[in-house]
């Protein structure tokens, strides 16, 4: 039973009342008393080295992960004037700012498409992924209070500061409704493939995002070195430029970074080109890789994130 | 009867002033490097052992609690009381030894955990009673009656940051004392707000514990355990000093403290 750090028995639910099987309860308690069960709900002992992912206590505190998630999604625009519109305004700026500088004066190529769009579904989607890694990174920090004060899987917290990122990401998509129209982009049936690319981004970000919170509640560092690793992971992807602009002799280490099959593909589904499977399948392989990784790296770190946060 | 708790050979061990610090103060990437690079070293040139010295913040604590009980622990400052409850809350790890829980335990360890400012006082019960690991049907069912205790029924749409700190406090406590577990952890939490709301609290905790729950409770108010709970422990220096009857437990606390130091 004590395998590991701690381990739960399946959730009673609303543990109101008297539950389970009586043992060597006087009969005489009555109602009164709460039944024991015949094993422990619950062993506490020093964890061993062996770890799992414990994905059934995630499991059972999911409806904190909607909380923590509502939380964040309501907190980000409180006492703002244009509220939510803000999601839409930041990668819109700089969609402008580089149609301007990079594509009219520049001349920096787009591969045929609009620069507008181009620069659009690049900026949308890297505003997703960088907000998405920082909230996460900075996350564990921000919820001290939390982890010094109350139990539950410390992995519900970073993700659900990536997750709130969703809906920003989803409310900056609207704005491609009109931009394909006025382009007279016809969609094809590779605009679906929006959906699990964008479940792909996600999870490279949740990879991120876990394993930077865990290195920041002991190394402050991050908070600094990060803004600059994603300034770098930006260049690196062809988020204003297309991949066709890296050398052919480098392509294949343009190509292992995961984010640009991502982004290429996602470029690809929505104004109808063909999609490079292979880079877009090596893209799967590594965000799984990162989000295994990090999810065990994190699981390692955690249970002395209350004594070092 | 069976305990519901069972603490067995409980031992919490810190490092201080240690070389290998490091793992329990956050710092720095260099720092850390350094530390490495100075500890590879002491164990070429030195005995292999460096001058770490050790803290036992707990030692050898073994009791056992039975259901229907309402235990106080009782001891000075850093006598190590609230290691144990947050082991017993799982926030911290013990180095050894064991405790079985045989229910749902919650732990307020702290009244407001979660609350955030910018939300209103509906959103924060809400978030408040997630984080106190009340389900949503839970919290559904229980909402009035939090609002009605803790008497914001005007102000439930207001943001919480607007509260006064007795309103925040009393809307903490409401939430807080409807909690339902097996197994109730609490740390000097009781007594907030004016001296209505006082007695109000004192009068929920009593019907809490004539709910037949199993109640942990470390305070420093030697009233309230000879008036709340049947048995009491005493901890001094990390390790149980008197175990028993509340009443000769903080006899005997009396005996040894300083006469003239407050209580």
């Amino acid at each position: 039973m004590s395998r590991m750090g701690y381990e739960s028995l399946p959730d009673t639910g609303a543990v109101a009342g008297p539950i389970s099987k009586t043992d060597d309860e006087p009969a005489n308690s009555g109602d009164r008393f709460y039944r024991l069960p015949a094993t422990p709900v619950t062993t506490i002992s020093a964890s061993k080295s062996g770890l799992t992912l414990d994905l059934h206590s995630l499991w059972t505190y999911r409806e904190l992960l909607y909380f923590l998630i509502w939380r964040d999604i309501k907190v980000r625009y409180k006492q703002t004037l244009l509220g939510a519109t803000w999601a839409i305004i930041q990668p819109l700026i700089m969609m402008i700012i580089f149609t301007v500088f990079f594509s009219k004066l520049a001349r920096l190529p787009t591969e045929g498409i609009p620069s507008a769009l181009f620069y659009y579904a690049g900026f949308s989607l890297w505003s997703f992924f960088s907000n998405a890694i920082s909230n996460g990174a900075n996350s564990l920090i921000g919820n001290a209070n939390l982890i010094t004060k109350i139990y539950f899987p410390r992995l519900i917290i970073p993700s659900a500061a990536v997750l709130a990122g969703l809906i920003d990401f989803a409310i900056a998509s609207i704005l491609f409704v009109p931009l394909l129209f006025y382009y007279h982009i016809s969609i094809t049936w590779r605009f679906l493939l929006i959906v699990p690319l964008s479940i792909l981004i996600t999870t490279l970000a949740l990879g991120m995002g876990i394993l930077f919170s865990a290195l920041n509640a002991r190394y402050r560092d991050v908070r600094y070195a990060l803004p600059f690793l994603l300034q770098v992971w930006m260049f690196i992807s062809p988020v204003i430029y297309p991949s066709s602009l890296v050398p052919q002799e480098w392509r294949w280490l343009f190509i292992l970074n995961p984010l640009t099959g991502i982004i290429e593909s996602y470029r690809a589904s929505l104004f109808g080109l063909a999609v490079n499977w292979w880079g877009l399948g090596l893209s799967v392989v590594f965000t799984l890789l990162v989000l295994l990784f990090s999810a065990y790296s994190f699981r390692r770190m955690e249970r002395s994130f209350a004594e070092v946060i | 009867m069976r305990p519901i708790i069972k603490v067995d050979n409980l031992c919490k061990q810190y490092r201080i002033n240690s070389l290998d610090q490091s793992h329990l103060r956050y710092d720095t990437l260099r720092e850390t490097m350094a530390t490495a690079v100075r500890q590879s070293l002491t164990r070429f040139t030195g005995n292999g052992h460096s001058a770490s010295e050790t803290l036992w913040a707990l030692k050898n604590i073994s009791f056992e609690v039975k259901p229907g009980e309402v235990m106080g622990i009782i001891g000075p400052n850093g006598a190590g009381k609230s290691t144990l409850l947050k082991i017993l809350s799982r926030i911290v790890e013990p180095s050894s030894g064991y405790i079985e829980l045989y229910g749902q335990a919650g732990s307020l360890l702290e009244i407001g955990t979660g609350f955030h400012p910018d939300l209103t006082g509906r959103e924060n019960i809400y978030l408040n009673g997630a984080v106190l690991g009340m389900s949503r049907r839970e919290i559904n069912s229980k909402f009035d009656e939090i609002v009605a205790f803790a008497g914001i029924e005007r102000f439930l749409e207001t943001a919480i940051k607007r509260y006064s700190s007795g309103m925040y406090v009393r809307l903490a406590f409401a939430v807080a004392a409807h909690l339902n577990p097996e197994i109730l952890i609490i740390d000097e939490v009781l007594a907030v707000g004016d001296s209505d709301f006082q007695k109000k609290c004192f009068d929920k905790m009593g019907e809490v514990i004539r709910s037949g729950r199993t109640i942990l409770l470390v305070t420093h108010s030697m009233d309230m355990v000879l008036k709340l709970c049947e048995h009491a422990i005493l901890i001094k220096g990390g390790e149980i000093q008197k175990m028993g009857p509340a009443e000769d437990v903080v006899n005997y606390y009396y005996s040894i403290s300083d006469p003239t130091a407050p209580l």
